[in-house]
């Protein structure tokens, strides 16, 4: 996972909302189709360091290069796709408008959309009810509708805020399946988590901690570093140990 | 019943407001406001309707009835020739004009009929009102005088009065029925629009669009878009259903009635996109409504004439949008003036001008508000 190809490359990046400090030199590189799960309590800049990835959040010091281009640049966005945490939906749409909306602010219309609408209605299992108004569907239906339509677009780097919550674990794992096949297909996935199985399916995992990356590598390093059976476990201390 | 059930009901909305420092700000301060305006609008006027009066009596009593129209509250008299007199109510200088005949004297003297000529603009009732009024309490004062003098037969005066716009055949309906064609669109269109982006900040979703190709200005384009469709259809539908079934007077051409609306819309679409930067709950959203709707509409010239607010309060209601839409409205519908009018086209200019500007002071809040 070295080389040219870094999907994402983060050089010491902070940044602080008035007096909180989210990112406190944050670095972090992601290499081109890796799944990099991102791990860390809540408040430890997860989502900030995301954010940052589509220009949401702009750095006070450091920089961010997202698919070989310098942020502010716009043109990343065409092939970046972002799912927030909160399921961002147009409440009064049905699932179907949804996703051809934000295939269309992707250049995507008509025929073209029809069958990347269709193949994401069927990765999120909500085929059936594509012609439901949002604002009927379970809390879970939403997230996968979320989901839907941050790789509507087939984006070459996947930013997904905690994508599961709310997913129920036979969905989970198949979402995980074909995670899994998109990367093997050269997209790069990074997820912020805290469900640890989730974990365990990632290539490589950071620990984010106090707006900083305490520590990084698969799952097994990680384990054997903190001299733990649990990837649980291996967090816990990891993070006791830096503080 | 519990007392203690409701008292902890009571106190929870206490500590709401307490934690929500600009309804409190509203709920204290906009009343102030408001009544203010309305103390200033209409007790602290320095602007009474001007009124000019040309005197061609051959005899007195002219000079007698032109002193007690000087005397009256209600108008701002001055005395000039006939040609002036014409020219400044053409251009809105005065109120109206009257015009005391050559044989005034003459004929009261012989227990004949008096016939002043009164001139009125007619466009704005407000106006017109106390021009009439102070003729009739001048006119009084003409017949007290000349009964104190003991003439045996008093004169009948009975002044023939001509509109420049409008008319007596007008009722009050059709002097507000154009101002409030775009009242209703401006308001209409506001409300909705700042909803709509409140809820498309509050949902996510605005952040979402931001994350995506999409440029600020893409979005501001779309929304102006979207809402003009809803909009111009509205326009037409208020502006066809005040003239052919309210029966609303109408001198000028009802396309220009429309596209004035849609340009008072298009400001309303970029007001709402703009305000809603500084409003994060939809209750926030609509307490817009009382602080920077309520005073436009009152400021605006659609009740209290803005040629009689008091001078600083002119220069609030110069700057305000909808004065301005309101002002082309009434020279469209009442004065029958059209595209080859400068006022109109001022008008015209002015609120596309504010359009435009909102345009950009609404592209430039979504910049800020994700920094």
């Amino acid at each position: 996972m070295s080389g040219a190809g870094a999907a994402v490359e983060v050089d010491g990046l902070s940044k602080s909302f008035g007096s909180v400090l989210a990112l406190d030199g944050a670095s972090l590189r992601v290499g081109s189709g890796e799944i990099y799960g991102l791990l860390g309590p809540n408040g430890a800049g997860k989502t900030t360091l995301i954010r940052s990835l589509v220009g949401l959040v702009t750095g006070d010091r450091g920089s961010v290069e997202v698919l070989g281009r310098r942020l502010p640049d716009r043109s990343a966005l065409a092939e970046i796709g972002y799912m927030p945490q909160a399921p961002a939906l147009y409440a009064d749409l049905t699932v179907e408008e949804n996703l051809a909306f934000f295939a269309a602010i992707h250049d995507l219309e008509g025929g073209r959309a029809r069958p990347r609408i269709a193949e994401a209605l069927q990765l999120v299992d909500l085929a059936g009810r594509r012609r439901s108004v949002v604002a009927t569907l379970s809390g879970g239906m939403r997230q996968r509708l979320s989901l839907a339509c941050a790789l509507v677009h087939r984006p070459r780097l996947l930013l997904l805020d905690e994508p599961t919550v709310g997913v129920d674990p036979q969905l989970r794992a198949e979402l995980w399946r074909r995670f899994s096949e998109m990367s093997e297909q050269g997209v790069t996935i990074l997820v912020s988590s805290h469900v640890m199985d989730e974990a365990e399916r990632c290539g490589r995992l950071g620990l984010l901690r106090f707006g900083r990356l305490l520590a990084e590598g698969t799952a097994d390093e990680l384990r054997r570093r903190a001299g733990v059976e649990r990837l649980e476990d291996a967090f816990l201390a990891l993070s006791e140990g830096e503080r | 019943m519990s007392l203690r059930r409701s008292a902890a009901v009571a106190r929870r909305i206490l500590q709401q407001f307490r934690h929500d420092r600009r309804t409190l700000v509203l709920l204290f301060v906009a009343p102030l406001v408001i009544l203010g305006l309305f103390y200033f609008l209409i007790r602290g006027g320095s602007g009474v309707p001007g009124v000019d009066v040309v005197d061609l009596d051959q005899g007195p009593l002219g000079s007698v009835l032109t002193t007690h129209l000087q005397a009256s509250t209600q108008i701002e008299v001055s005395t000039t020739s006939l040609a002036q007199a014409r020219s400044d109510l053409a251009a809105d200088r005065v109120a109206a004009y009257v015009v005391l005949p050559t044989d005034l004297t003459a004929s009261a003297s012989g227990g004949g009929v008096v016939a002043p000529e009164v001139h009125l603009e007619g466009t704005q009732p407000g106006l017109t009102q106390p021009v009439l009024a102070a003729l009739d309490q001048s006119e009084a004062g003409l017949l007290g005088s000349l009964g104190a003098q003991g003439g045996a037969h008093l004169p009948a005066i009975r002044p023939s009065v001509t509109y420049l716009h409008g008319g007596a055949g007008l009722d009050t309906l059709d002097y507000f029925g154009g101002a409030f064609v775009g009242l209703v669109v401006f308001f209409l269109v506001f409300v909705v629009t700042i909803i709509a982006f409140l809820r498309e900040r509050s949902q996510g979703t605005l952040e979402r669009l931001m994350a995506s190709p999409l440029r600020r200005a893409d979005i501001v384009a779309g929304y102006m878009a979207g809402f003009m469709v809803v909009a111009a259809l509205q326009a037409v539908e208020v502006a066809l259903f005040t003239l052919y079934a309210l029966h609303v007077h109408d001198q000028g051409n009802v396309a220009l009635v429309v596209l004035m609306t849609l340009l008072l819309a298009l400001v309303a679409v970029n007001l709402g996109i703009f305000l809603s930067m500084f409003a994060t709950t939809e209750f926030q959203a609509v307490q817009f409504i009382p602080l920077a709707i309520v005073p436009q509409v009152l400021l605006s010239g659609i009740v209290f004439p803005v040629s009689t607010e008091p001078g600083w309060l002119q220069a609030v209601s110069n700057v305000l949008p909808l004065t301005y839409g309101v002002d082309g409205l009434r020279d469209v519908m009442l004065e029958g003036l059209g595209l080859t009018s400068g006022a109109v086209l001022l008008d015209l200019g002015v609120v596309a001008a504010f359009a435009a500007a909102l345009v950009v002071a609404a592209t430039a809040t979504l910049r800020r508000r994700t920094g």
